[in-house]
């Protein structure tokens, strides 16, 4: 009994074992719960919003979240238009040379991310075909395109020939060291962003489904922003070279076949431009607008960046607190009208910029005019004379001195002027009798000799100057009252830059409805405008007179000039500037810098601009208050006094105080690739000659 | 308490035992000096010292941990001299590139057309000596003459390589055409680099006080159009605003042609000299 009683135990345990060990393999061979694959996002169409979304939030789009600091994705500090020349900012205010301390790291790895989720899309998408009606299916194939040319285009403005990964890699089927993808050369990465862009315009409807989702015309106007790019390279472009590993010419265009490059690029911005254009579906914005009359030609400027139903708006990414919000007025506002945080004119406009609108007086060499035929200052009665006439679209872009924002006067001021005006006020910037307005003259005011008392103000202190926003040296005016130095918004020189350290402050972008209490970090909500008509217009100018210099006269029956001359004249028009003569303002290499300048003012802060200067290979070698950029070279301010004597104002005009240095050498134009991509692979290339 | 302690105190014995094993690599310790001279003079091509002047480039063949040889760059001294102590032992290839036709040229397809680059061992101190062809030569006619704080100084600069060589040489790299090669030569700037600073040039001047003379064919003023008739003379070219007076200053002359080595356009020099102002 004892013994049976121990088999039946033994096999009872045997059995259990048996029966548990089988079991196994039903019970859990299944695919784990908590990834999603393929099969749940492209089952249906909510599926797909998932898969998007993704695709979206890795976009590089350069909006509120990019600096060429810090490039994509972050907010911090954001100051667009810093490093293009348009402006400075205390925190940004160089060239381009890198892609600075970029806390993402540098956008070379995070392509490959979104390179993947796209070639994803395209492979597996075929195979849920049914899922999807022809239209949303071909939507969907549009988006993956249209977010393939994007990063390609991305990386061939940083880096030049990039790897061609046009299908998804296959790990861990295949060895990492199979899949390997070197450089191409430059000039066959960008007939991929071409061909990218191409298929995207070919499946994508004519509005978005969903709004933020792009369209047939967002992907025409990208794509002739990058042909504009390409063919601007394969002409001016005189950096080239081969990979070390690979012998494949990864940056610049062969000689031989870089005319005819340049030609087909250009030819393509122009029939992507002109698409849209002939559409109808977009027009400038002049809602507000009316002939003659600035006042409603600025407010329609204004206007035009906060209205969503804008009919230049192409496509927007917008933005919703608390969801998804950004810093611009927290880091832009006047001093003023400071946030709680701290921060304020993160981006004040330069001199060299204010100068390229109509309606200033200027000298023969195009500089404002501040000087009587005398050399001494011309007085204005009220500070906002000197830009009483001065284009609509400068007061959009702008606040001048003395220009109203959020119902309040902003106070712009360098300092006091207490002297004898009698014969008139010599330019200021003189130490020990000697005036200097060249780069070795006084820094900043607190070194004149007006300030110091010395030279033609020997013991007898003229100027007043206020050092920061908090401590001001107060003068007593003849009439009694009491006047701090310096304006509310400064400038204050540079021991306090938190201020319109140049003598003006940005208005672009800058909402004029957000209550102070709310000027804060993370807090805005505007929309950024990644893509406008104004856009479609200067590209379609650009291209064609890039076109006629080749030696063409008219793409599919299109005769380029009178176009290009059409687009300029509506842009200048809508902005309020002066008419041009006639078509023959737009004709030849004139005609080509008139167009160039055209677009520096229109879409100054919108992060278009440095890329520019980038691809016109411009940035080095422009020259630049008597230097150029390859030497290091500076930029002006403009900056008003108080004449106490004669309450007038005056301006000085001159070197900004702060000297930020803008210094690019021309192989810069071609960022590095990064040092442990190089190293970790037997194929990609570093650029050539670093 | 007493127990986290201990733990702690365990922690602490296996971190600092895991130190133990040494890094086995011995420190580099050979060197690696040389010059770059001129081929015709033997006299040592001058530079400025950065990456606008003359750099070396190392490449260690013997290394097998990657595939491909990293490139170790340093720059040359403004005499025109290098050295490093601090190299690992093995074989490298080594190439300069500076402001004298390129010792390593390629062609538009990739292939070398001539490399006078040198392989070789590194061991101990190793010597070498690059003969290369110098685009300019510019030296001092005289001594600088200083008034009101500014320094003048004259000059005369020459083609160190001839014209005929420079286009035998640069054109079978790009095929390129007589009207580029043309271009190419052209002389863009001339300049005086002045600075608080011996080592003085392109990267170390100081803004105020450095001139620089740029030429261009379409210049309105007809001296500033073409440098080329000016070769062989002596030129004088003056500091810039005030220089107080009491200062130390060292000034250098430098030009450039509108050719880049290694897609940098790189100044010829002339020796720097001290200016003590009055």
């Amino acid at each position: 009994m004892v013994m049976k009683t121990k088999y039946l135990v033994f096999i009872i345990a045997i059995a259990g074992v048996i029966s548990s060990l089988s079991s196994c393999k039903k019970f859990l061979d299944i695919p784990p719960q908590n990834i999603v694959g393929e099969e749940d996002l492209f089952a249906n169409n909510d599926g797909m919003k998932l898969y998007l979304s993704r695709i979206y939030s890795q976009m590089p789009f350069e909006d509120f979240k990019y600096s060429p600091a810090r490039q994509f994705f972050d907010d911090w500090l954001v100051t667009p238009g810093t490093n293009e020349g348009s402006s400075l900012g205390r925190d940004a205010g160089e060239a381009m040379t890198s892609e600075g301390w970029a806390r993402n790291g540098a956008y070379w790895g995070r392509a490959f991310n979104l390179l993947r989720d796209a070639n994803n899309l395209l492979e597996k998408l075929p195979a849920y075909k049914a899922n999807f009606s022809d239209e949303e299916y071909n939507d969907y194939i549009g988006e993956a395109y249209f977010a393939r040319a994007m990063v390609f285009y991305a990386l061939a403005k940083r880096y030049g020939g990039v790897p061609l990964v046009t299908k998804i890699l296959q790990y861990p089927e295949n060895e990492a060291a199979a899949l390997e993808v070197p450089r191409s050369t430059e000039e066959e990465t960008w007939n991929q962003v071409l061909a990218d862009f191409d298929q995207a315009v070919a499946n994508l409807p004519e509005t978005s489904p969903v709004k933020g989702y792009s369209n047939k015309y967002v992907a025409l106007g990208f794509k002739s922003e990058a042909m504009l790019f390409a063919g601007s390279v394969a002409k001016y472009n005189k950096i080239t070279g081969f990979g070390q590993k690979t012998k494949v010419r990864v940056i610049g265009f062969d000689p031989g076949t870089s005319v005819a490059a340049s030609k087909k690029y250009f030819t393509e911005a122009f029939k992507a431009a002109e698409q849209i254009i002939l559409s109808g579906k977009y027009a400038l914005y002049k809602k507000k607008w009316a002939a003659n009359d600035k006042e409603a030609q600025y407010q329609n400027m204004v206007d035009m960046f906060f209205d969503a139903s804008s009919s230049e708006n192409i496509y927007t990414k917008d933005y919703k607190w608390p969801d998804l919000a950004h810093g611009f007025d927290a880091y832009n506002i006047p001093r003023q009208l400071m946030g709680g945080n701290g921060y304020s004119a993160g981006n004040c406009p330069t001199l060299d910029f204010v100068e390229l609108f109509d309606g200033i007086a200027k000298n023969p060499n195009g500089t404002i005019k501040v000087l009587d035929a005398n050399g001494n200052y011309i007085l204005f009665d009220k500070i906002t004379d000197i830009f009483a006439n001065a284009e609509p679209r400068l007061r959009a872009n702008v606040i001048l001195p003395g220009d109203i924002f959020k119902a309040e006067v902003i106070d712009i001021r360098r300092g006091i002027f207490t002297g004898s005006v009698a014969g008139g006020i010599a330019p200021l910037r003189a130490v020990n009798g000697a005036t200097n307005y060249t780069i070795g003259g006084p820094q900043t005011y607190n070194q004149v000799d007006a300030y110091t008392a010395k030279g033609a103000f020997a013991g007898k202190k003229s100027l007043f100057l206020s050092q920061n926003g908090t401590t001001h040296e107060v003068v007593t005016l003849p009439d009694g009252t009491k006047m701090n130095a310096g304006g509310k918004s400064g400038p204050f020189g540079t021991s306090d830059m938190t201020a319109a350290f140049t003598g003006f402050a940005i208005r672009k972008w800058l909402n004029p409805n957000l209550p102070q209490s709310l000027v804060l970090e993370g807090r805005s909500e505007q929309s950024f405008i990644l893509m406008r008509y104004g856009e479609i217009l200067l590209n379609a100018a650009e291209a064609a007179a890039e076109l006629t210099l080749a030696g063409v006269s008219s793409v599919d029956g299109h005769d380029l000039l009178p176009e290009a001359y059409e687009a300029i004249s509506a842009i200048r028009e809508r902005a309020g500037a002066d008419p041009l003569a006639g078509p023959g303002d737009v004709a030849g290499q004139n005609g080509l810098m008139l167009i160039r300048k055209e677009r520096r003012k229109e879409l100054a802060f919108e992060n278009k601009i440095l890329w520019d200067i980038r691809r016109w290979r411009t940035q080095h070698s422009d020259q630049l208050n008597g230097l150029t950029q390859s030497d290091g070279a500076y930029y002006r301010g403009l900056y008003p006094f108080y004449s106490s004597v004669a309450n007038k104002y005056f301006f000085d005009a001159g070197f900004e105080e702060a000297r930020k240095r803008f210094r690019i050498t021309e192989q810069e134009y071609y960022f590095l690739i990064p040092g442990g991509e190089v190293s970790k692979s037997p194929v990609i290339d570093q650029q050539p000659g670093r | 308490m007493k127990h986290f302690t201990y733990l702690f105190l365990i922690f602490l014995g296996l971190w600092w035992t895991s130190c133990k094993k040494i890094d086995n690599f011995p420190m580099p310790s050979e060197t690696i000096k040389g010059k770059v001279v001129d081929v015709v003079t033997g006299e040592p091509v001058l530079t400025d010292q950065g990456s606008e002047g003359t750099r070396v480039r190392l490449m260690e063949l013997s290394w097998k941990g990657s595939a491909n040889p990293e490139p170790f760059d340093f720059f040359c001294m403004k005499e025109g001299i290098f050295q490093n102590t601090k190299i690992f032992k093995g074989t490298y290839n080594i190439r300069v590139d500076g402001a004298f036709i390129p010792i390593v040229r390629i062609n538009a397809n990739g292939d070398t057309l001539a490399d006078e680059s040198k392989t070789l061992e590194i061991n101990g101190v190793t010597d070498v000596e690059f003969k290369v062809q110098p685009f300019l030569k510019i030296e001092w006619v005289g001594t600088p003459t200083v008034a009101n704080g500014k320094v003048s100084a004259t000059i005369k600069v020459t083609r160190a390589v001839s014209r005929a060589d420079f286009k035998a040489k640069i054109a079978p790299m790009g095929n390129y055409s007589d009207q580029d090669l043309d271009d190419m030569l052209y002389i863009t700037d001339v300049r005086l680099f002045v600075s608080e600073s011996p080592y003085v040039g392109f990267r170390e001047k100081d803004d105020r006080f450095t001139t620089i003379v740029n030429f261009d064919k379409n210049n309105t003023d007809p001296e500033l159009r073409d440098f080329e008739p000016k070769l062989g003379m002596p030129y004088t070219i003056t500091s810039q605003n005030t220089i107080p007076a009491g200062r130390t200053v060292f000034i250098r002359a430098a030009a450039r042609i509108n050719y880049a080595t290694e897609n940098i356009k790189r100044h010829n020099y002339n020796e720097a000299i001290r200016v003590d102002m009055p």
